[in-house]
């Protein structure tokens, strides 16, 4: 599994590793430059030393020096040395230090100054600077015009290389503290750095089915983590209010079976107890309640299809006012006998639709308008239809509706609870309704206007007229 | 004993009347809320098996109402609401019991008799008065270890009286307890039992366990009563 502290970690420290080893190595290179120029210059001081103390004298070249001078070219400590040749390789004059050795020069078309490293002759490691001089002006120069004189100075190197080796190792030294420190110190400050990351992620974690009403305090978080935390709360809010639903659904269901099944019960049990008793009405109650649970379990089937999108609706053209008229027959007497005044406002109108789906639809707003209006109020059934599309309006008088009702009016089980007498309305009518018509691309909503009365707005596309 | 069915399912509501009834239980039904208050305030029921969701008014509101007034009638929600803040509402909001739908019939009949024994201040389920026997769980009635045959009403009755044992208890207390609202005030039908009762219980020449007191009513008692005996 991929950790981001894990990665981070580990190219930080890594590229931390290569600036650190650059920069010592870069450190080490100037640091030993310098100390070898400063060599070299000491190098040079003690040749020109010696260059400048070199002159002829009484016909041969001889330097003029005090002891103090020629104290690191003695033979007692033998530090440095120098041989000065004649331009025809004769030795003119030579450091005690060299004993019976001489210097060998490796060039001798010396053109310019050169430094080198070299072994001593006692095989100590040495470095080396070779020159061509004139002599100063001395007494007798008029013996020696011209004289270019080679000179080579060779000095001990051995502190030098330790000096070196000393560098080095302070610089190993710093490189594995520094890896260290940055080792510890990354790690701190990720783990600091992506604490909140981790509070959100062992909060997320803790999220279950029975704590869907927890959200994440985005306030403290990063500004970073403030969408991602914003996202998750909708997501939550929005899985709370699916999980209500489902739960508020399942109980619903066991709530409306408990009714008809005491029925049963009750009615089979008092059967068996007083059989004396039994009345022929009891077989058809008992067939009444079966013949209702099926047709909540039909409902409830059709709405679960509906929701698993298994529901396809074939389109067609339809003549939606021979359909409404044909719809609205079964419910006619109904209507006659609770007084009911049917006002018809109908335009003749062709639309698309599944004429099941929509005889359903419409099956579902007419029984509820019959059953639910006022007593001797009225119902209007009214179709318009423009290029635009169509619309079915339902509308009927209605006592004790409130705006809140007509908000749940679409929701599993909605029943003002006048409807639950009887037996005949489960509250699942309309939520299919509305489900039917999604199904067909059409909408369904309910309005209740100022003088409370329900109207039910069935809008749908109009059929386009052939060519031809 | 009486009781009142609220109940907005019809079907229920003529099952449990004709159940009751088959038991002994004079039964008033009602279908919401509003008639249901209307009934319990104007009677005096022994118990009262409501519903909680009902049309107009629900369960739990009739039962506050009824606390707020002061009537102590015991009573029993019968309701398919079955979670446990459900149950816990209910009983606190003045519930003496509480059955979930679906339920057993029997399982409702004990807890209506229950109701009925605690209604009267007893938890004995067999009433003993001198020589008789009265077996409120089983329905039967003994004199002289010999079963008397009653009717439902006039077990009904003697139980009544039996629970109010030594109690002067008037016609209208008895019309109020054993009679349901089809039955007319203002016939002689508590006396007309009361005499068939007698009848049955001194069939076997026992001494009479039923005195009546002129202008009050009647006692159920051992100790024969001097005055106004008829």
């Amino acid at each position: 599994m991929i950790s981001i502290r894990r990665q981070l970690t580990r190219e930080l420290i890594g590229a931390f590793f290569i600036l650190l080893g650059g920069a010592l190595a870069a450190l080490y290179f100037a640091a030993r430059d310098e100390i070898i120029e400063q060599f070299d210059d000491a190098l040079r001081a003690k040749a020109l030393a010696i260059s400048s103390l070199t002159m002829p004298h009484d016909g041969e070249i001889r330097l003029d020096a005090s002891d103090q001078f020629f104290r690191s070219f003695s033979k007692q400590r033998p530090l440095d040395f120098y041989e000065i040749w004649s331009p025809d390789n004769q030795v003119l004059a030579r450091s005690e230090s060299l004993s019976e050795a001489n210097l060998s020069l490796p060039d001798k078309s010396l053109t310019r100054p050169r430094i080198w490293n070299l072994q001593l002759p006692d095989n100590r490691p040495g470095r080396a600077l070779a020159l061509r001089f004139s002599p100063e002006e001395g007494e007798h120069q008029e013996l020696f015009p011209n004289l270019q004189l080679t000179l080579m100075v060779a000095s001990d190197s051995e502190p030098l290389d330790e000096a070196l080796q000393e560098l080095l190792g302070i610089g190993c030294i710093a490189g594995v503290l520094l890896a260290g420190a940055t080792g510890w110190l990354v790690s701190r400050v990720l783990k600091r750095g992506l604490q909140p990351l981790k509070d959100l992620a062992d909060q997320a974690a803790r999220i279950n089915a029975d704590s869907l009403t927890s959200r994440f305090p985005a306030a403290g978080l990063p500004a970073e983590l403030q969408p991602i935390a914003g996202r998750l709360n909708e997501l939550l809010a929005r899985l709370e209010i699916s999980f209500e639903r489902e739960r508020r659904f399942s109980a619903d269901v066991a709530h409306e079976l408990r009714t008809p099944l005491a029925e049963l019960r009750t009615l089979m049990e008092c059967a068996l107890k007083w059989p004396e008793a039994r009345e022929p009405a009891t077989d058809r109650e008992v067939l009444a309640i079966a013949a209702q649970m099926q047709a909540m379990v039909a409902s409830l089937l059709a709405l679960v299809r509906g929701e698993e999108q298994q529901l396809v609706a074939h389109l067609e053209t339809v003549d939606l006012t021979k359909l409404t008229e044909d719809c609205w027959r079964p419910f006619a007497g109904r209507a006659v006998e609770r007084t009911l005044m049917i006002i018809w406002e109908v335009a003749t109108v062709q639309t698309l639709a599944d004429p099941a789906l929509l005889r359903s639809i419409l099956g579902n707003l007419f029984e509820n308008a019959v059953d639910y209006a006022s007593a001797g109020g009225e119902i209007r059934i009214r179709i318009e239809g423009d290029a635009r599309g169509v619309k079915l309006r339902v509308r009927n008088s209605t006592e004790n509706l409130s705006m809140e009702d007509v908000a749940k009016m679409f929701d599993r089980f909605w029943r003002k609870e006048e409807a639950r007498s009887g037996g005949k309305h489960f509250g699942l009518g309309l939520s299919l309704a509305k489900m039917f018509s999604q199904a067909m691309g059409w909408s369904l909503n309910a309005e209740l206007d100022e003088q409370r009365r329900l109207e039910f707005v069935l809008s749908g596309p109009v059929s386009q007229p052939s060519a031809g | 004993m009486r009781v009142l069915v609220v109940e907005d399912s019809s079907r229920l509501q003529r099952t449990l009347g004709t159940a009751l009834r088959k038991s002994g239980y004079a039964v008033d039904l009602a279908g919401d809320g509003d008639e249901a208050l209307w009934l319990a305030e104007s009677h005096d029921y022994d118990v009262i098996i409501m519903d909680i969701m009902l049309p107009k008014r629900d369960g739990l509101a009739v039962l506050g109402q009824l606390r707020a007034h002061g009537k102590t009638t015991h009573v029993l929600l019968l309701t398919a609401r079955d979670t446990v803040p459900d149950r816990v509402r209910g009983l606190r909001a003045g519930a003496d019991d509480y059955l979930v739908k679906p339920f057993a019939l029997e399982e409702l009949l004990a807890r209506v008799d229950s109701l009925c024994r605690r209604a009267y201040g007893t938890k004995q389920a067999v009433i003993t008065v001198s020589d008789l026997e009265i077996d409120t769980l089983g329905r039967h009635v003994r004199r002289c270890h010999k079963t008397v045959d009653l009717t439902a009403r006039e077990y009904l009755l003697l139980e009544y009286l039996a629970r109010r044992l030594g109690q002067v208890v008037t016609r209208s207390e008895i019309e109020e307890h054993i009679y349901d609202g089809q039955v007319d005030p203002m016939s002689n039908v508590v006396d007309s039992a009361i005499c068939s009762l007698r009848k049955k219980l001194g069939e076997y020449g026992e001494a009479p366990l039923i005195h009546t007191r002129r202008g009050l009513g009647y006692v159920l008692d051992e100790v024969s009563a001097t005055a106004a005996t008829s």
